[in-house]
C-alpha cells in the first residue's frame, strides 16, 4: 500500500515537472504567409493517396537499405529480401495510390450536397447523386465535407483492396520480385553485384 | 445492441472525420497494412522461384511486418500526431493571427511579464484553444485549417518513421530468429531447405510450409498468430 502511494506520488511529480517544463518552453509563432498557406493546403488537400505515395517514396530509399544491412541472415536471403521489399513497395504503392485516388474522385458523384441536386433530375438519379451524402451535412462547412469525402473514398478503396491485393498486388509483387532476383543473378555472374 | 455497421454510415463517418483528417489517415492506414500483409504472405507462398529456406525467412518476416507495422503505425503515428495536436491546441505552436486574437483576450504572457498565479496562458499544457467561449464564432475559422495541416503533417512524419524505420528493423530481427528456428526443425523432419539456386527453384507449397510450422509442439513455440 505504502509502496504504491510512493510510486503514484513519484509518477505525478514527474508529470507535474513535465507540464511545468512545457509551460516554460517558448511558443512558436508562424509568421510567414507562404508557410501558413502551405500548411492549410496540406490539411485540406493531402489525404490517403498522398500519404501512401509519400510512404512508398520514402520506403524505397529506407527499407532495402535496412534489409541489405541485416547481417543476421545469409547474403542470399538478404538479396531475396531486398528484391521482395522493392517489389512490394512498388506494387503496393502503385495500386494503393491509384485505388485511393480513384475512389475519392469517384465518391464525389454519389455525394452531392442536397442543395446542388438539379430539381428536374429523375428520382433514381437524385437518389444516386445523394446516395453517400450524409444526412447531417452542414453545407456551409465545405472543408468538413471534403474531409468526409476523403474518408469515405478511402474506406471504399479499402473494401476494394480486399480483392485487388490478391488479384493485382500479390501477382505483381511476385513478377517484380522474380525480375529483380533474375537481375541480381545476371549481374552476379558478371561480377557487377557484390 | 448497436450494429457495428452503423458506424460506417455516411452520417457516422461525416461526424467522426469531418474535423479529424489526421485520425482518419491513421485508422485507414492500419486497415490498409493488414490487408496488404495478408496479400503479401500469399504472394510469397505462391512464388515458386523463392527457395524454402528463403520462404522460411520471408513468411515470418511478412507476419512480423504486419504485426509490428500495425502496432507501431497505430501507437507511434498516433503519438506523433498527438504531439502535433497538443502543440496547436495549447497554442504553443500558433499563427500570428491567432496570437493577436489571444492577446486581445489577455491570454498571452508577454516576454519579461510576471506570471499570474493559477492563470492558464496560451502555450501552457492545460490551455485549450477550442474551449474558449467564442471559439466557434471567432477563432475556429482561423485555427482549424492550421490545426488540420499540422495534424496531417505530423501524422505523415509518424507514419514514415513507423513503417519505414521501426517496422523493418524489428521484423528483420524476428524473422531471422524464426528462420534459424524453422531450419533447425526442418532438418529434424528431413524437409529439404538447402540454398538451391533461385532459377529454376524447387516448389514448396504453402501447405508444406504450414505442415512444417504445425509439426512443432505449440508449448515450445513463440508462434505469432495473425
Amino acid at each position: 500500500m505504502g509502496r504504491n502511494m510512493v510510486s503514484v506520488n513519484f509518477i505525478s511529480s514527474i508529470g507535474n515537472s513535465f507540464k511545468s517544463a512545457y509551460n516554460h518552453m517558448p511558443s512558436v509563432v508562424v509568421q510567414k504567409d507562404k508557410v501558413l498557406n502551405k500548411v492549410a493546403y496540406i490539411g485540406r488537400k493531402w489525404t490517403s493517396p498522398q500519404q501512401r505515395l509519400i510512404q512508398g517514396a520514402t520506403a524505397i530509399f529506407m527499407q532495402p537499405y535496412i534489409d541489405w544491412h541485416n547481417k543476421k541472415v545469409d547474403e542470399k536471403t538478404r538479396k531475396v529480401s531486398v528484391a521482395r521489399t522493392c517489389a512490394k513497395i512498388i506494387a503496393g504503392t502503385t495500386t494503393g495510390f491509384f485505388l485511393r485516388y480513384g475512389f475519392i474522385k469517384g465518391i464525389k458523384a454519389f455525394s452531392r450536397p442536397f442543395s446542388q441536386v438539379p430539381k428536374d433530375a429523375k428520382p433514381f438519379a437524385k437518389k444516386m447523386m445523394t446516395f453517400l451524402t450524409p444526412k447531417n451535412l452542414d453545407e456551409k462547412d465545405l472543408d468538413g465535407f471534403q474531409q468526409y469525402r476523403n474518408a469515405m473514398g478511402t474506406i471504399w478503396s479499402l473494401v476494394a483492396m480486399v480483392f485487388t491485393n490478391f488479384l493485382i498486388d500479390a501477382p505483381f509483387t511476385k513478377i517484380l520480385t522474380n525480375k529483380f532476383i533474375s537481375f541480381q543473378n545476371k549481374h552476379e555472374v558478371k561480377g557487377d553485384v557484390k | 445492441m448497436k450494429s457495428p455497421f452503423r458506424s460506417l454510415t455516411p452520417s457516422a463517418i461525416y461526424a467522426k472525420y469531418r474535423n479529424d483528417p489526421g485520425n482518419m489517415l491513421v485508422h485507414t492506414g492500419v486497415i490498409g497494412w493488414i490487408l496488404s500483409s495478408a496479400a503479401q504472405i500469399f504472394a510469397i507462398a505462391i512464388n515458386d522461384k523463392i527457395s524454402p529456406k528463403e520462404k522460411m525467412f520471408l513468411i515470418p518476416q511478412e507476419m512480423a511486418d504486419a504485426v509490428v507495422n500495425c502496432l507501431s503505425f497505430y501507437t507511434f503515428t498516433s503519438g506523433v500526431k498527438f504531439i502535433g495536436k497538443k502543440l496547436t491546441q495549447t497554442g504553443k505552436l500558433r499563427t500570428a493571427e491567432l496570437t493577436e486574437l489571444l492577446k486581445e483576450r489577455n491570454l498571452v504572457l508577454e516576454k519579461g511579464a510576471e506570471r499570474v498565479k493559477d492563470k492558464v496562458y496560451a502555450g501552457d499544457w492545460n490551455f485549450n484553444i477550442t474551449k474558449l467561449d467564442d471559439y466557434k464564432s471567432k477563432i475556429e475559422d482561423i485555427y482549424k485549417p492550421f490545426n488540420n495541416g499540422v495534424e496531417v503533417i505530423t501524422g505523415l512524419i509518424g507514419s514514415v518513421i513507423s513503417s519505414n524505420l521501426i517496422t523493418p528493423i524489428f521484423r528483420n530481427h524476428y524473422a531471422a530468429y524464426k528462420q534459424k528456428d524453422l531450419i533447425k526443425h526442418a532438418d529434424k523432419k528431413g524437409i529439404p531447405v538447402e540454398n538451391t539456386p533461385n532459377l529454376p527453384a524447387q516448389k514448396v507449397s504453402f501447405a508444406d510450409y504450414q505442415k512444417l510450422i504445425y509439426s512443432r509442439p505449440f508449448n515450445k513455440s513463440g508462434n505469432m498468430k495473425v
